[in-house]
């Protein structure tokens, strides 16, 4: 009835999959927000994104059939199912936007790079966060029950990502291009930013989560 | 031998009381899906027999005092004079009819406060159906009888105070002190679910237990005849409180699925871990009730009074006050209205039974 399984293990090797998607993408961005970077480059570099799309993909197949035969009470596994199936909406997010740019062989203005840049690096700065709280989860459960501030961080850096985004926006619209350009970038920058959402989103459910089992 | 049937009574409402007692052991394991449906069943249907088997009896001998002193049972010079004049098998059968009587007044009771969605107690019921009848039988004017009739009454009253709030002191203390020792347990996310699981298991078995102690005697005390003459259907106390705690498991295992989903507290916000130690809280003085007093009390007034206690730990502001109104209704009601009718019917019926 108490069968031990290595759900944790799986989530933090979906958790490493899903940073290593991020990771590329990262890569990806930087380079599509260089005007110099030859197209070849980009779709190596989006190759390197929808191959980690593919692991992490398969990671949470694996966690979810693990907890099938787990000894974890039923919301548990609800509640880690629908932090992994979110986790892994990063990893969809980062291959549909790599897959767009590419086949729309879309480019950022060179302008906006500075901007881009702040925005992963934030984004990835949320994303080691919400790994670490995860991480406790599983390893100081108890420490976290008591004390979630480390959550709040992940609000905090998700504000400053709408900051730029608001910002980014106003400039777009201000630009002298036609509006199906203007449309075009703000698109993008929309997808770009929701991943801080996704992950922001994450952390309510863990603190959802951490509130329904407080003692 | 037709004369088993009117066991049916009895035995129909300790099915009653299992379809909706089994809630109070496991509802909110099962309907969190912490226990399944199916092993709790298990569970409770055999601790109820273990809890009538070895402790059942305490409480169908202080139910058979109840009894004798409102003219529901015979008395042993009754008996022994109905020995002499050959008519022991007239008696045998006007004391299980007025079992019955007691039973299907309480049963009838029960089902119409709970049609018009009072919250009702079967236990306080069965009492009141008693002192209706000894209220139209009993010689109320033969100062003996008038005073043994109200140290009891006093004493059944007196649970109605002491049940809920035994149940908040011991739930409080619980709580107060299984608190930390539970907290520095809750490591992991694992030891979580298996604190969980073990606890509401650990508090589901002990309830069903308390129910099983306290609740066979309500089932089938009416039929036991204390006198050992063989005088009404039953004349072991073991064995009696063993078939009410088989009635009340058969309706666990039949018919509790419905109740132990929909059931639920808003007496007081508990967290979940403080849910099964109010569970336990709840049976320690169930059973501390019976083996102190010796009287069925009401479950619901522990569950009450349980939760209340547990939700004091987090401060006052936490416990719903508004509640207890519709409860303290139901305490008072309950037996009042069981009492009034089985006065009713032994009124009709007591040129029969005189």
């Amino acid at each position: 009835m108490f069968k031990k399984t290595n759900v944790s293990a799986l989530i933090m090797e979906q958790l490493k999959d899903v940073e290593g998607c991020l990771f590329n993408f990262e890569n990806y961005m930087r380079a599509a927000a260089t005007p110099e970077t030859a197209q070849e480059t980009l779709q190596s570099l989006a190759a390197g994104v929808f191959q980690m799309e593919g692991a992490a993909d398969r990671s949470l197949a694996a966690m979810i059939e693990s907890l099938g035969s787990g000894s974890m009470l039923p919301a548990t596994k609800e509640d880690l199912i629908n932090i992994a199936t979110s986790c892994d909406k990063i990893a969809n997010k980062c291959e549909h936007v790599a897959m767009m740019m590419t086949v729309q062989k879309f480019r950022f203005p060179s302008q906006y790079q500075e901007d881009i840049t702040k925005i992963l690096t934030i984004t990835h700065e949320a994303f080691e966060v919400l790994e670490k709280s995860i991480k406790r989860l599983f390893a100081k459960f108890g420490e976290l029950l008591k004390d979630h501030s480390i959550l709040y961080e992940i609000r905090e850096l998700e504000s400053q990502v709408d900051k730029i985004e608001q910002k980014l926006y106003a400039d777009i619209f201000n630009l002298d291009m036609d509006l199906a350009h203007q449309t075009q970038l703000a698109t993008f920058v929309e997808l770009l930013c929701d991943l801080s959402d996704i992950i922001e989103n994450i952390a309510d459910n863990i603190q959802i989560m951490l509130i329904t089992r407080k003692a | 031998m037709w004369m088993y049937l009117l066991l049916a009574a009895g035995l129909f409402m300790g099915w009653s009381l299992g379809t909706n007692d089994a809630a109070n052991a496991f509802g909110t394991a099962v309907a969190t899906r912490v226990v399944k449906y199916r092993h709790a069943i298990i569970i409770i249907s055999i601790m109820v027999m273990i809890g009538a088997f070895l402790n059942g009896a305490n409480n169908i001998n202080k139910l058979a005092e109840l009894s004798a002193n409102n003219a529901v049972s015979s008395t042993t010079e009754e008996v022994q004079a109905a020995i002499e004049a050959g008519t022991l098998g007239t008696l045998k059968l006007k004391s299980a009819l007025k079992a019955a009587i007691i039973f299907a007044c309480a049963g009838l009771t029960v089902f119409i406060m709970s049609y018009l969605k009072f919250p009702v107690s079967a236990n306080q019921s069965i009492v009141g159906a008693v002192i209706g009848w000894g209220l139209c039988h009993a010689n109320y004017s033969n100062p003996v009888v008038l005073k043994s009739n109200l140290t009891e009454l006093l004493e059944f009253a007196s649970t109605w105070l002491l049940c809920p709030l035994g149940a908040a002191i011991i739930s409080f203390i619980l709580v107060f002190f299984t608190k930390r020792f539970i907290e520095e347990r809750l490591t992991t996310l694992s030891s979580y679910d298996t604190i969980i699981k073990i606890g509401y298991l650990v508090a589901g078995a002990f309830a069903s237990y308390s129910i099983g102690q306290n609740s066979s005697a309500s089932v089938t005390a009416f039929y036991y005849d204390p006198t050992g003459l063989g005088a009404n259907l039953l004349t072991d106390a073991r064995v009696a409180a063993v078939i009410g705690g088989a009635a009340i498991s058969l309706g666990v295992l039949t018919f509790s699925k419905r109740v132990m989903m929909t059931v639920g507290s808003s007496i007081a916000d508990i967290s979940q871990v403080d849910g099964f130690v109010v569970i336990i809280g709840m049976s320690l003085t169930i059973v501390l009730m019976g083996e102190w007093m010796g009287i069925p009390v009401s479950t619901s007034q522990a569950v009450v009074g349980a939760v209340m206690g547990a939700g004091l730990v987090k401060g006052v502001k936490n416990v719903h006050f508004g509640v207890f109104k519709n409860i303290a209704i139901a305490w008072v009601s309950s037996p009042v209205s069981a009492g009034l009718l089985t006065y009713l019917v032994a009124l009709a019926t007591k040129s029969y039974f005189a």
